[in-house]
């Protein structure tokens, strides 16, 4: 018997980080080889790291939550056999996910992922996770149809099984199939425990924000006369921020099992981000107390790097409540889902000539959706009102905004 | 870096022109980039020069003897005299000549430029190659294939004299067959060369350091290649202390393993961590962004066809392709009495993975051809898995056996089953029909033997 330190390897694109977002085995249990262990959270995808060999899991050495560094060790193996191949890197930057080799000189432990050379070449070009497909051949062979099918989202795999719960009127077998992983998974699972745990309520609200689009433009023009750059969402979250802080219970977390809220003392905001990738949340940290030129600047930075899926794993760590601004797409209103463990949302639509009614005269006016979501369990309806005026507030004179 | 150094920019830096180097170089090229190649001694490396191609030269001089001695039994007039190794050596030099030019034309054609020289790391992307004696030069490159291959070690208690105690290479140069030879070793290498030897007239001892020869191979291999060294004439001691024997024999062999050629790199300098012994590498062959490693100084067997492979693979992936080295078999070839090769797991393996396994193993006595060739020792064992039936490994004795492993290489790469090794026609009668019939016991239903009763 001999015991193997399994390390994080580099996962890519130079994170020196990752957190470990889901144990798949416990201590104790027999694991094959490539068979995931752990699932590790970077800032663009989840990345099941696969046994190196067959063993047993005998220690754990991190916990769910835990961020961990490159070269940590994750748990410790007994196996069989020594584990003499590939499971890490010498150096730093390399670009790939190790795969580990397999123990023996040559074929992996059992008969392990079978699939000609040519289906694995074709695998590669296609960006096929072979070990995602089922193979229709005997003994679980894999084609080279298995993978094009795969390729093209119909999945081979009977999986109506693993939809779960309610029963479906619907036959799933039915349709084109495009497999969950990554940044997209994550939502759904972030999003499924949002709208199974938080009784969730949204008002809508109307602001009138010609001045405060004046204030953004003129901010902008300064920023840009001194090479800088001044993102629109910057103000919003300094509104934001500013009305976070005089109402705490909006910047809180429930503690359920202890019964108990949490008011957080940081005021961390993130920033809902469409990304090539899926939907992150790139995080401003003390937002309330950043200058208002180096909010824009963190605001530019963390939208930027999200856009060009740079983000590092730590600038989406640490978030107590999240804008949305669907502006840029002319959203209007909209029920959003918290995430937990985040107790409220706001988003904001785009800012549109409205005619509405001033002393009595129907007049044009720049007006902007607001839609604020909280959680029920943790806000009364009468703190959401409260919390949504402040806003307006801010915005409607947002001269307010300027002076910090 | 030393100030005012002139260095000459370069695309694609591959160190090293053996088996896997040249290949690489080749592949690279083919894709487009522009590679420049440093190697110390001729192409084609230890392997070509003064390994894999050579010493199956002997091996084959040796076994053609073996094979018209056996003859005259039937009717074939009697060998007579001594091998002339003289002749030998100069067809030998001939043939290896003749295959260096056909690398070196290669590489020629491809556009490879062709350094002679010794490589060392001086920055993250900056070699200084010392050309001879007096000349250096610097070369800034993009990317770096480490292709620098192994050497043989020695022991403490017999270090190389380059005269009497000597490393393999030297072995195959010899001039004439030494009247006592001990070969201290029980791998592969040894091996054929303990058989060569003694098929050529020589008294051979084969002292193996462990308790069985070809460890690493399946047990009944290393059985095989033991009864056939003893027939051959090789006397073989087993967890042997070779150092009395050394003191008599005219000439010794030590083939203890190599070590990576990684020390006179100077890696730190690339800021890469010198392995303690071999280089892990990911799928793409990396080390770093922008640094390769392929063949013997990676963790794996030190084969030949593993490193043109990687070669490949990491052409390949020089070139922008989606490349990656998942060979599930390298085979193993030995060319010794008899022949042995393995490609896959070892029942061993098997088993201590757990995986349910299906052995058919089919004994030559029961073939035609092997009846003709009076070799009717050896067998095939191949291992299935139980579950699908995939072939998981291949274990071959007797003549050709080195040839019949590529078809059990390929089955294991299609992921082929028992059924489809034996509804598989094999021409009769060749050695390959073993195989078919080895894939019918392991279902439990051959023709060609009896099964045990039950």
């Amino acid at each position: 018997m001999a015991k193997f330190e399994f390390r994080l390897p580099d996962i890519g694109e130079g994170l020196a980080e990752a957190e470990v977002a889901k144990w798949l085995v416990s201590v104790g249990d027999r694991v094959t080889e490539d068979q995931p262990v752990v699932e590790m959270m970077t800032d663009k995808a989840s990345v099941e790291l696969p046994s190196p060999g067959a063993g047993v899991v005998v220690e754990q050495r991190v916990a769910e939550g835990d961020v961990v560094k490159t070269g940590a060790v994750l748990y410790v193996l007994e196996t069989e056999t020594q584990i003499g191949a590939a499971t890490g890197y010498q150096a730093a930057g390399a670009e790939a996910v190790a795969r580990p080799a397999a123990a023996s000189a040559a074929v992996p432990a059992g008969a392990g992922i079978l699939a000609p050379p040519a289906v694995r070449k074709l695998a590669r070009d296609l960006g096929v996770d072979l070990a995602t497909v089922k193979g229709s051949g005997p003994g679980g062979r894999i084609s080279a149809k298995d993978v094009e099918r795969h390729a093209a989202g119909v999945n081979t795999s009977p999986t109506t099984g693993e939809v779960g719960g309610e029963p479906s009127s619907i036959p799933l077998g039915a349709g084109q199939r495009v497999r969950l992983r990554g940044v997209h998974k994550r939502m759904a699972e972030t999003m499924a425990l949002s709208a199974r745990t938080i009784p969730h309520v949204t008002g809508f609200h109307e602001l009138d924000a010609g001045a405060f689009a004046d204030l953004a433009a003129r901010l902008r023009r300064g920023a840009e006369s001194r090479g800088a750059r001044f993102p629109f969402d910057t103000l919003l979250v300094r509104a934001v921020a500013i009305a976070l802080r005089r109402h705490p219970i909006f910047n809180a977390s429930l503690d359920e099992a202890r019964g108990e809220i949490v008011m957080h003392e940081e005021l961390n905001v993130g920033v809902a981000t469409a990304t090539p990738e899926g939907l992150i949340v790139p995080v401003v940290k003390h937002a309330d107390t950043l200058e208002l030129d180096r909010l824009a600047a963190e605001v530019d930075r963390v939208s930027s790097a999200a856009r060009e899926g740079k983000t590092a794993v730590s600038d989406v760590q640490g978030g107590t409540f999240t804008i949305s601004n669907t502006g840029a797409w002319r959203g209007g209103y909209g029920t959003s889902l918290i995430r937990p463990p985040e107790v409220a949302l706001v988003a904001f639509g785009r800012i549109e000539e409205k005619a509405v009614v001033r002393d009595g005269t129907v007049v044009a006016r720049s007006m902007m959706p607001m839609s604020v979501t909280f959680d029920h369990r943790v806000i009364d309806g009468e703190a959401g009102l409260s919390f949504a005026l402040t806003i307006r507030s801010l915005i409607e004179d947002p001269r307010q905004l300027d002076e910090h | 870096m030393v100030a005012g150094d002139q260095s000459d920019p370069v695309d694609c830096l591959i160190l090293g022109a053996g088996p896997g180097g040249y290949v690489a170089a080749l592949r690279a090229a083919q894709l487009g980039r522009s590679v420049t190649l440093i190697e110390r001694g001729r192409v084609g490396g230890v392997c070509l020069n003064e390994g894999c191609i050579p010493s199956k030269h002997l091996s084959r001089f040796a076994a053609a003897k073996a094979a018209a001695e056996k003859l005259t039994s039937s009717g074939m007039p009697a060998f007579a005299g001594v091998p002339d190794m003289a002749a030998f050596q100069k067809s030998r030099a001939a043939a290896v000549g003749l295959l260096v030019k056909g690398v070196s034309s290669l590489l020629e054609a491809a556009g490879v430029t062709v350094i002679t020289g010794s490589a060392r790391f001086v920055g993250r992307t900056r070699v200084c190659v010392e050309i001879g004696e007096e000349r250096v030069r610097y070369f800034d490159f993009k990317d770096v294939v480490i292709a620098t291959g192994s050497r043989a070690l020695d022991l403490d208690a017999l270090p190389f004299d380059g005269e009497r105690i000597v490393e393999p290479s030297r072995a195959l140069e010899w001039m004439a067959v030494p009247a006592s030879l001990l070969v201290v070793g029980d791998d592969y290498v040894a091996l054929e060369i303990a058989v060569a030897y003694a098929r050529l007239g020589s008294k051979v001892t084969l002292a193996g350091l462990r308790e069985r020869l070809l460890p690493g191979f399946d047990r009944d291999l290393s059985a095989a290649a033991q009864r056939g060294a003893h027939t051959a004439g090789v006397e073989v001691l087993l967890s042997s202390d070779p150092s009395a024997q050394a003191r008599q024999a005219d000439r010794v062999v030590v083939s203890a393993g190599r070590r990576a050629n990684v020390d006179a790199l100077d890696l730190s300098a690339a800021g890469l961590t010198a392995p303690s012994t071999l280089f892990k590498v990911d799928p793409q062959l990396r080390l770093d962004r922008h640094v390769f490693a392929i063949g013997d100084v990676t963790e794996g067997l030190p084969l030949a066809h593993r490193a043109m492979m990687q070669g490949r693979v990491v052409g390949d992936v020089l070139g922008g392709k989606a490349g990656a080295f998942d060979s599930r078999a390298i085979p193993r070839a030995v060319f010794a009495e008899p022949e042995v090769a393995s490609v896959g797991m070892t029942e061993a393996e098997a088993q201590s993975a757990g995986v349910e396994i299906s052995i058919g193993r089919f004994p030559l006595a029961a073939l035609g051809r092997a009846v003709i060739e009076s070799a009717t020792a050896g067998f095939a064992k191949l291992i299935f898995a139980m579950d699908g039936g995939a072939l998981l490994g291949a274990h071959l004795a007797g003549p050709r056996s080195t040839e019949l492993v590529a078809e059990m290489a390929l089955a294991l790469e299609m992921g082929a089953t028992a059924e489809d090794l034996a509804l598989t026609i094999h021409a009769h009668p060749t050695f390959a029909e073993s195989l078919m019939e080895a894939a019918e016991v392991s279902l439990g239903r051959p023709v060609h033997v009896r099964l045990p009763k039950k």
